[in-house]
């Protein structure tokens, strides 16, 4: 299922990151707890910009060869 | 709030569903449109969704029953509905002179700068004591600092009851010393009846509203 692409792979690993942050938002917007804001930032905030900073990474990263 | 949190969980899916498009099919990305589309669901969605969440929870913590979902808040929560006038909180409450929906917030914030900030940074310590250590019992829960009249102010001043109230008028120096903060509006022996959680056994309720 990964790319064998690194830019493509980066962005893969980015996306779930971002999935994975998002359910955690979407199950803590249920929960109606004072844990679930601590839940909401440390959980859900951290994997969120986790994946927003590895795609940045990503474009940072990435070799494009100059156009002749 | 139903409202909001309906469009805030659309706006979540949609996110997921596109960013797993882009999980799926990297490939897409090696146009310029998916470069560019990669850019809107890799980092401008899930920003927007991070902002407008935390703006929600941020909302949702404003809440009454948010604040007495911990159980050492309840006999707190209670001592709203005590059937005495002289309970200042039980008055406020039950009189709507703070909304009802976020009565404790009203009070316990911080009219100043940064006054949300540090009443959000307190819950944390809150949600901490609660999970992570022993918690006080009820009725030995105090506030970080003494209640500034500050925030009583916020919306008494001005108003004709507080500034033309006969007791409030009695003594010329009262007003000035109240609006310094100089002579507290509750520990001063005039509104010194507030929660006062430990004699709640003895008190009658009002039931609330038909």
């Amino acid at each position: 299922m990964l790319s064998a692409n690194p830019f493509e792979r980066r962005l893969q690993f980015s996306g779930i990151l971002l999935i994975l942050g998002l359910f955690v938002e979407a199950v803590c917007l249920f929960w109606t707890r004072p844990i679930a804001f601590v839940l909401f930032l440390c959980v859900g905030g951290l994997l969120l910009a986790l994946g927003i900073l590895l795609f940045l990474f990503s474009l940072v990263g990435s070799h494009t060869p100059p156009a002749s | 709030m139903a409202l909001t949190s309906s469009l805030l969980l659309l706006l979540i899916t949609a996110s997921a569903v596109l960013i797993a498009v882009l999980v799926f099919r990297p490939d897409l990305t090696a146009s310029q449109g998916g470069k560019i589309l990669a850019f809107f669901v890799l980092f401008l969605l899930p920003l927007i969704c991070l902002a407008m969440g935390t703006n929600y929870h941020i909302e949702r913590s404003k809440q009454t029953q948010f604040c007495l979902s911990c159980h050492e808040m309840e006999p707190y929560g209670k001592s709203l509905m005590v059937d005495d006038p002289a309970h200042l909180a039980a008055a406020h409450f039950q009189n709507h002179r703070v909304p009802a929906d976020a009565a404790c917030f009203t009070c316990h914030t911080t009219y100043a700068m940064f006054g949300d900030i540090r009443a959000k940074m307190h819950g944390l310590r809150h949600v901490y004591v609660h999970y992570l250590r022993t918690p006080p019992a009820p009725e030995d829960i105090r506030l970080y600092d003494p209640f500034n009249n500050r925030e009583c102010l916020h919306c008494h001043l001005g108003a004709r009851s507080f500034e033309e109230g006969a007791v409030h008028t009695a003594d010329p120096a009262l007003l000035p010393a109240v609006k310094a903060n100089k002579l507290s509006c509750l520990s001063s022996g005039c509104h010194e009846v507030v929660h006062n959680v430990g004699t709640l056994k003895d008190a009658k309720f009002w039931k609330g509203a038909p």
